[in-house]
């Protein structure tokens, strides 16, 4: 195995110590940050996301990755801002309006920023002029958005009209999650992707942030 | 001239309906009970708040929902807060959902401190709130029933991993079970008894039966075996506790998905289950298998209207948890409750039909009726 398979390995077995260490070994072995990061830690966390999936893995264990990984991304920040582009993307998180359900919103934007995406948490019952603020502002690549009421996922649909209104949707991609929004729910609101749990979240994102070109 | 004459005219009332299923008996039909937290404010057009800053109103709006529903039990607020409260912890109140935890109260040893871990539910936080509700309920029912309490009164505990989550905070707490196991049995032993003593507070109170729960524990949180060696065996010590000091019949709620170790949920020894939503044969089956074994007590489930099939459990499935209630017809809901009290009356288990989650806000009445007519329809006792 090479030292960018073991550094993915210890980041998906989320062990923080031996990740660093490796980390920094393959820094001074001359390896490049973004290979480093691209190559190793987010697939590492990519990884970790299908384990959830599968029943591999669950909070607890993506939470050591998702430490292993921050950190391991902090070493990296001095590298990786002279080497170019560090962030994987921008990220607006938001449970919406009239819910307050924020537990799925804080693990999702754990795992997200554990992948490399600048996250602004908006957390729970954001008013919907108040996410399009945030996405006018800090012009995110993605918008994810949480409900879990079925009551006030209906206002997921209200936020990505707005955002049509306002000119702003192609500069954004939607996803939602939460409880009680599935699939045909995502498809039927034009939302871009959707997200079972905060495992699949973090390789949804990836998917959609590719497909902007990121 | 022969006339039909009704040879049995004994009415059979709530109360005697869900207390024989408690106990796994029967008497005229399935009873039902979808834990009808909005049906009840929705009838009197009040939002939470309002019935939490006035408990009379409450008790009014549980009594008549249930004599405008028909289902067959009514209960306090059975909510995360006032043990949480008188804890320490911070909460905020939206104004048409339950409380929900402001600022975790433990963040470092050092923290739990700052716990008030020895309470009194008649005196601390909004805990008399609580109890008030459940005598007035209790005095309001005995009134209405002349003399005879028609109605049982459920009330509810938080399991210990629950509480402990809500005093850390949610993704606090999983870090600590996966980084500081012996600090999560601490907080579990510590968390323990404030609810207990609530449970024990609400029982003597007027309170019939109770309900707890555990959303923490599942398969889309912890492990197996972080469940096995954990938070299940504070479970089965909290289920133990309550039937040693009240005698109370116990009914558990498996929140959300825990197909992978219903067989170690069984072994709380609880009397009964209200499980989220997973297949229903598969729920009754391990419940028969461990019953055999003679490693639980199961005597009723409780439920499980909104996702009585398998594909529920993927994710994908177009109509998951309770939203049958809100998005369904009541031929679903029909479909759906037959399918579950022949599945859980076939095994020998009692059924007590409901949902497979809480009554689901905004639910047509229409909806609300269909699972007290299905029961009626298809749970009769020959």
């Amino acid at each position: 195995m090479s030292l960018l398979d073991d550094i993915q390995k210890s980041v998906y077995d989320g062990k923080t110590a031996p990740t660093l260490e490796l980390v920094k070994k393959a820094l001074e072995a001359g390896l490049n940050a973004q290979d480093i990061l691209h190559k190793a830690l987010i697939p590492g966390i990519r990884d970790c996301g299908a384990g959830y999936e599968k029943g591999d893995k669950f909070i607890p264990e993506m939470l050591l990755s998702a430490k292993a990984m921050k950190q391991s991304i902090e070493l990296l920040k001095p590298h990786l801002a002279a080497g170019g582009e560090m962030e994987t993307g921008k990220v607006v998180m938001a449970t919406v309006e009239g819910d307050v359900h924020d537990i799925g919103l804080e693990l999702v934007t754990v795992m997200l920023e554990s992948a490399g995406f600048k996250v602004r948490y908006m957390g729970g019952d954001v008013a919907t002029p108040d996410i399009i603020a945030a996405v006018q502002e800090f012009k995110p690549h993605l918008l994810g958005l949480s409900a879990l009421l079925t009551n006030t996922m209906e206002a997921m649909p209200k936020v990505i009209k707005i955002l049509e209104e306002k000119g702003l949707r192609s500069s954004v991609k939607v996803m939602v999650g939460g409880a009680p929004v599935k699939q045909d729910f995502c498809d039927e609101i034009g939302a871009d992707g959707y997200a079972y749990d905060a495992g699949a979240a973090v390789p949804m994102a990836l998917k959609l942030r590719k497909s902007m070109g990121g | 001239m022969e006339y039909y004459m009704y040879n049995d005219t004994k009415e059979v009332t709530p109360y005697e309906r869900m207390a024989a299923a408690l106990n796994g008996e029967k008497t005229d039909r399935v009873p039902v009970n979808y834990y009808a937290r909005w049906a009840p404010l929705e009838l009197l057009g009040l939002n939470f708040m309002q019935s939490w800053e006035d408990p009379d109103l409450w008790v009014k709006s549980q009594i008549l929902a249930q004599e405008r529903f028909q289902y067959d039990v009514v209960m306090d607020y059975v909510m995360m807060g006032p043990v949480e409260e008188a804890i320490g912890l911070k909460l905020k109140y939206p104004e048409n959902d339950m409380p929900q935890l402001a600022v975790p109260l433990i963040k470092s040893k050092e923290d739990m401190k700052k716990a008030k871990w020895k309470l009194d539910p008649r005196k601390d936080g909004n805990m008399p709130k609580v109890l008030y509700a459940i005598r007035r309920m209790k005095e309001e029912l005995i009134k209405r029933g002349k003399g005879r309490q028609r109605v049982p009164i459920l009330t509810w505990g938080s399991c210990p991993s629950r509480t402990a989550a809500c005093l850390t905070g949610f993704k606090e707490w999983f870090m600590i079970i996966a980084e500081d196991p012996d600090w999560a049995v601490e907080l579990m032993e510590l968390a323990f008894d404030g609810w207990l003593q609530m449970v024990i507070a609400e029982w003597e109170a007027g309170a019939d039966a109770v309900w707890i729960n555990d959303p923490v524990s599942s398969r889309d949180c912890i492990s197996r075996q972080h469940y096995e060696k954990l938070t299940q065996p504070y479970e089965r010590k909290f289920v133990e506790a309550i039937r040693h000091h009240t005698g109370m019949k116990v009914i558990f709620h498996p929140c959300g998905n825990w197909h992978d170790r219903m067989d170690l949920v069984y072994q709380t020894q609880a009397d009964g289950y209200f499980p989220g939503p997973m297949d229903i044969e598969m729920l009754v089956k391990t419940a028969v298998e461990m019953n055999a074994a003679g490693k639980s007590r199961v005597k009723f489930i409780n439920g499980n209207i909104g996702a009585a099939t398998k594909a529920t459990s993927d994710g994908k499935t177009a109509m998951p948890w309770a939203t049958t209630m809100l998005k369904g017809t009541p031929e679903e809901i029909e479909r759906e409750g037959k399918k579950c009290i022949e599945t859980i009356e076939g095994a020998g288990f009692r059924c007590i039909l409901g949902t497979n989650c809480f009554d689901t806000q905004n639910s047509p009445f229409v909806n609300r009726d269909a699972v007290v007519f299905t029961a009626r329809k298809y749970g009769q006792y020959k």
